[in-house]
């Protein structure tokens, strides 16, 4: 070779590549993302900081904090369920279920070929009604099609118990769980198959990875949980544990779990945070966290509003928390990267069990 | 060289003689080299301080400029800037003069932008030691410090670049082809993630990414590419044979800079699944064009190789980073994914890019150089010295590299299972593997040390040379 300016244009190309690919794309992709409402709300996500906690946020920069913490849940898979809620509206029900309940019959049709592992039982006409000619056909229609459900079983291979609970008792109950931790085609299926009976069926989530195993959060972290930041401090080494979802751990999920004592659980919160700030290893005597000792004072300061003293335990006089410690704890505290968000849904009742347990309410295979 | 340009005759009958070329090279790269080895001691001096804190978190507490999350990224770039790419750019300017046979324009405003840079990198270290660090890792430095450091890397470039434009050697070496990639790629990635981020501040993750970017381009491209020309220059020269297979090398450049450049951001969390997926496909793709460079070199010393590292100082550094070049490319592409995501495993990177594959090639490539620009020898006064800044050099990226990687997959296995402990496993079970890091750090600054006792040995022979046996 021997042309600089062509092995310059041939080193700029291969660069302009690479910038447009990992600069420009992403910030065609992600460059707009803003504050959005929540799916089904009006709430904005993530919400505005509110000042002091804005504060903090630089603290925590300046300290570098997110040189050991990191900012970011992983998960490892995410499975699907059904949960029925609604029996559904009147044209769908028809009287006659136990306790004079009402039923829906095509419900009990839709559930049976979900569930492949409960029986359906049949259900009788209750005598009362053997001469209401609105109602007294579809319970003959009923007892056609589960015939013809029971004839196709024997033909794709589905055996049912003969006793145990039936689709029938699961649909007496609500809200039931129809399916868990299923992959999002059976999930689907299922709430179609549901919603077509008439019922209201919904797709329930189920997130899993060692992070939520361990209480760090509720779902992975996506790009919208970042977009009030700047700068943006993911974190790389986890020498401390995740902050994501720091804002809602429960005391018992904490590296050196703990334990409220009183009902004002807001204010034993910060008092814990402080404490970790003034010296961790009053919490956890294994931390490597190095103590914050010069953001708190020892003697009162001379300022108007001193802020309430931290006292701290093994020690018999109270130290004072500076502004700093302060805006520290207060962004720390808004550090809830556990809202369902389109892309990372989270469950909304129960938090998902250890997926060791998974599948064994799921429909055996055929 | 076939058709005889008249340019090039006339270029030819003006072509200065090396004496001449060494000594307009002399000040500005002996300044680089110097202040680069210093910057190493105090660079190495700090990530050990940062080291002791990750297992004795008592050690300097409760003052706010020493803590871990300030020594840290202070350590970090200090080695980045203050070392690697003065070194880098010592070794660009020293290759850029000798093999384009010309005489360094302006050595003295070199000199003068080199002086500029390092009190850059000196503001940007207090700055982040005060607590102004940016947050984003290789790019800490504030505004304050990365506006002059980004003045002064342009008049340092131009300079450069002159000099190559004004070469009478025409033909471009395989060497200038590295040196010519950084000097155009560095400014160019420097002033994008500069100007996003401390500048535009684009949304959320936009900005990780292109942090992540920045590293990526500063550490396979600009680094590595240095240390590259310097294996290029310097394995033919010590063997004394031409490069052998020189399309293949041509072929592992290009292919090293178009796919150089997007690795790095495997293991980047919370942003779109490509992202990731495309830079852990790089960071495999990668081997191909390193393996190619590599086997050329190899091809070129095959046979030699026991006899040139007892007889060279300088090449048994460079053996040792092109083993080292090896081994962090294969790391990165077969360990550089979810599983040793969050862990020092991951982090170990730059510290072995840095102070490994660059740090030891530009090590060797300096004993070779300095010598030539002080007494005229080709060996430093001490081969003591000379051996023991070798061994303490090696010693200390093993125990850096090994101490980490091991901590890595502790952390991994934690972070892999939440039924690992996270303070007993992840935190105190490491501790051991990261004393080694601390001792790594040691035996660096002793290599930094002794190269400098070196250097000023050669520098004091030099003066009394010149000053004509004053004493």
């Amino acid at each position: 070779m021997k042309y600089g300016p062509i092995l310059g244009a041939g080193a700029m190309f291969s660069l302009a590549c690479s910038w447009a690919a990992l600069v420009m794309a992403p910030q065609i992709q992600l460059g707009s993302l803003a504050p959005a409402a929540l799916p089904n709300s009006t709430e904005i996500y993530p919400p505005a900081r509110p000042g002091l906690a804005a504060q903090g946020a630089e603290v925590y920069r300046s300290l570098g904090c997110a040189q050991c913490h990191t900012r970011a849940v992983r998960q490892t898979q995410a499975l699907y369920g059904v949960r029925l809620n609604e029996l559904g509206g009147p044209a769908s029900l028809v009287p006659g279920g136990a306790d004079g309940k009402p039923l829906n019959l095509d419900l009990l049709l839709a559930l049976a070929a979900v569930r492949h592992d409960l029986a359906i039982a049949p259900v009788p006409l209750p005598p009362a009604l053997a001469g209401d000619t609105n109602v007294a056909p579809k319970f003959g229609l009923f007892e056609t099609n589960r015939a013809i459900l029971l004839r196709n079983d024997v033909k794709s291979g589905i055996t049912r118990p003969s006793s145990g609970p039936t689709v029938n008792e699961l649909a007496a109950k609500l809200p039931a769980t129809i399916l868990e931790k299923v992959s999002v085609e059976e999930g689907e299926r299922g709430v179609k198959f549901l919603s077509d009976a008439g019922a209201k069926a919904e797709l329930t989530f189920y997130n899993f990875g060692p992070d939520l195993d361990r209480g760090w959060g509720a779902r992975r972290t996506v790009a919208q949980d970042y977009v009030n930041d700047s700068p943006v401090l993911l974190g790389g080494v986890r020498v401390g544990p995740d902050l994501a979802g720091l804002g809602t751990r429960a005391p018992e999920k904490f590296a050196a779990p703990w334990k409220y004592a009183s009902t004002n659980t807001a204010a034993e919160f910060e008092q814990h945070l402080l404490v970790h700030l003034y010296n961790p290893r009053l919490l956890a005597k294994e931390s490597i966290c190095p103590s914050a000792g010069y953001l708190f004072d020892k003697q009162k300061p001379e300022v108007r509003f001193a802020g309430e003293p931290l006292a701290v335990p093994g020690k018999d006089t109270p130290v004072f928390p500076k502004h700093e410690a302060r805006a520290l704890v207060a962004y720390l505290l808004t550090q809830r990267a556990d809202v369902g968000v389109a892309d990372a849904p989270v469950p909304a009742v129960a938090k998902a069990p250890a997926p060791k347990t998974a599948g064994t309410n799921a429909p055996a295979k055929p | 060289m076939t058709t005889a340009q008249p340019s090039s005759q006339t270029a030819c009958a003006t072509a200065p003689s090396a004496a001449q070329v060494e000594a307009s090279c002399r000040l500005p790269v002996l300044f680089l080299a110097f202040s680069g080895a210093a910057w190493l001691c105090a660079g190495a001096v700090l990530a050990l301080l940062a080291s002791v804190q990750l297992y004795n978190p008592a050690f300097m507490e409760g003052c706010p400029w020493v803590t871990y999350g300030r020594l840290r990224p202070a350590a970090v770039n200090a080695l980045a800037y203050g070392f690697a790419l003065q070194s880098s750019f010592a070794l660009a300017l020293w290759l850029i003069a000798r093999l384009g046979r010309v005489e360094l324009s302006a050595p003295l405003g070199l000199t003068i932008a080199a002086k500029f840079w390092n009190v850059a990198v000196t503001v940007g270290v207090f700055g982040i030691l005060a607590g102004d660090a940016t947050g984003f890792d290789l790019l800490e430095f504030p505004l304050y410090a990365a506006l002059p450091l980004f003045a002064s890397y342009a008049c340092l470039a131009a300079w450069a670049l002159v000099t190559l434009h004004q070469r009478t050697e025409r033909e471009l070496y395989v060497s200038l082809w590295f040196v010519v990639a950084a000097l155009l790629w560095f400014p160019w990635t420097l002033s994008t993630a500069q100007g996003l981020l401390l500048g535009w501040r684009p949304t959320g993750v936009v900005q990780a990414i292109v942090a992540g970017w920045f590293g990526q381009n500063l550490l396979q491209l600009v680094l590595t590419g240095s240390a590259l020309a310097v294996l290029f220059y310097f394995v033919p020269k010590t063997v004394n044979r031409p490069l052998a297979n020189p399309g293949l090398a041509r072929a592992g450049f290009w292919l090293l800079l178009l796919i150089g450049g997007w690795g790095g951001l495997a293991q980047l969390a919370a942003v779109p699944a490509w992202i990731p997926a495309v830079s852990g496909a790089a960071n495999f793709l990668v081997i191909v064009p390193v393996l190619a460079l590599l086997v050329s070199l190899w091809q070129t010393a095959e046979g030699k190789i026991a006899e040139s590292w007892k007889e060279n100082a300088t090449f048994r550094f460079l053996l040792v980073a092109a083993i080292l070049l090896l081994g962090v490319t294969l790391r990165t592409a077969f360990l550089g994914g979810a599983s040793m995501q969050f862990t020092f495993f991951a982090a170990a990177r730059t510290d072995i890019v840095l102070l490994g594959v660059f740090g030891l090639a530009a090590l060797g490539a300096l004993h070779h150089i300095v010598p030539r620009l002080t007494t005229g020898d080709d060996e430093l006064p001490s081969s003591g010295l000379a051996d023991l800044a070798f061994w303490a050099a090696v010693l200390g990226m093993l125990g850096v590299g090994v101490g980490f990687s091991l901590a890595g997959f502790g952390q991994g296995a934690v972070n892999a299972s939440a039924s690992k402990d996270f303070l007993k496993d992840g935190v105190t079970g490491i501790a051991g593997n990261l004393k080694l890091v601390t001792a790594g750090y040691a035996a660096l600054t002793v290599a930094a040390l002794a190269f400098l006792a070196n250097f000023g040995l050669a520098v004091r022979r030099c003066c009394a040379n010149c000053c004509g046996g004053a004493r």
